[in-house]
């Protein structure tokens, strides 16, 4: 199941890069459809997180995933890198599980 | 550009390991896929044991934006022979295509540039996954350390990294509402990609 979904994962993501290179077409692609699918990315991974923070696998520890997703955003937001707010999230939940 | 390949995909490679993954198919992730966000969203996937078609689902709709980028790059590299054509698409990453967009914008021509920055990249993305595969075999108690974590606050990330404008805001908290309320409503297994494909709606509709 693993590597069928990592070989099927593949070839659809090969389909996304090249089909454009292969297939002719004319015109332009509307800005609308071009709107959605910049927007696609955000969407998903953003709906990948909800779950995750409010139902993370077993129960939120005391809560501590809810509190390590508003550091991540609050240290990404202010350096502008995301090393560190995953080592301030990382961080954040070890320390309130470590405490209650 | 470079910097933040060699970090993310050592990231990979140590949560990789962490969720349950093995050295195998995490290394198999990182050459036959090749697509950052896709490849941690296939780990916590794989963790929460989603069906088949709803991981491969997901990947095609966070990775449909290639779509844009090649027929962007279309007119400067649709004159090359077919299989030079589909040896450019397998390389090609918002990193490679910010790259040369960059250089054809100032005034540079060819596909050395492309081919060169594409293919270091596929390269250091693939070496920095086997660094992070071995970092990662040397952690122990990942959940104390809150590990377990790290897949989601990477997700968060990435979408603070990736918000360009107002609209980018409203579609990311939208679409993670939409999939916690599903989740919370017992529809865990299509909160991700119903709320992932409602949610840019509102972008599409954007003025």
């Amino acid at each position: 199941m693993i590597w069928a979904a990592i070989l099927g994962s593949g070839l659809a993501t090969y389909l996304t890069r090249s089909l454009p290179f292969v297939v002719g077409y004319r015109g332009r692609v509307p800005p609308a459809l071009s709107r959605y699918l910049e927007a696609l990315p955000v969407a998903i991974i953003a709906a990948l997180v909800g779950p995750a923070v409010v139902l993370p696998a077993g129960a939120t520890t005391h809560g501590a995933e809810p509190v390590a997703a508003l550091v991540t955003v609050g240290i990404v937001v202010w350096r502008r890198s995301l090393l560190a707010g995953v080592a301030a999230g990382v961080a954040t939940v070890a320390v309130v599980r470590l405490v209650l | 550009m470079l910097a933040t390949t060699v970090v993310v995909g050592t990231t990979f490679g140590i949560v990789a390991r962490q969720s349950g993954r093995d050295p195998l198919e995490t290394v198999g992730m990182s050459l036959i896929v090749f697509a950052g966000a896709a490849q941690f969203a296939m780990l916590q996937l794989f963790a929460a044991g989603a069906a088949l078609p709803l991981v491969i689902g997901t990947v095609l709709l966070i990775n449909a934006r290639h779509l844009l980028m090649a027929a962007s790059l279309r007119p400067r590299l649709g004159r090359l022979p077919l299989v030079s054509r589909l040896a450019a698409a397998y390389v090609l990453t918002d990193e490679s295509f910010a790259m040369a967009t960059g250089w054809y914008r100032r005034g540079g021509t060819g596909t050395g540039y492309y081919a060169t920055f594409a293919v270091a990249l596929f390269a250091l993305w693939n070496c920095a996954t086997l660094v992070g595969l071995t970092v990662g075999g040397a952690i122990g108690e990942p959940r104390r350390l809150g590990i377990d974590f790290a897949i989601t606050a990477t997700f968060i990330g990435i979408v603070v990294l990736a918000v360009r404008r107002g609209s980018d805001v409203v579609v990311a908290l939208a679409a993670a509402a939409v999939a916690s309320a599903l989740a919370l409503a017992g529809a865990s297994s299509v909160a991700v990609l119903t709320a992932g494909a409602l949610a840019p709606v509102i972008a599409a509709a954007r003025r």
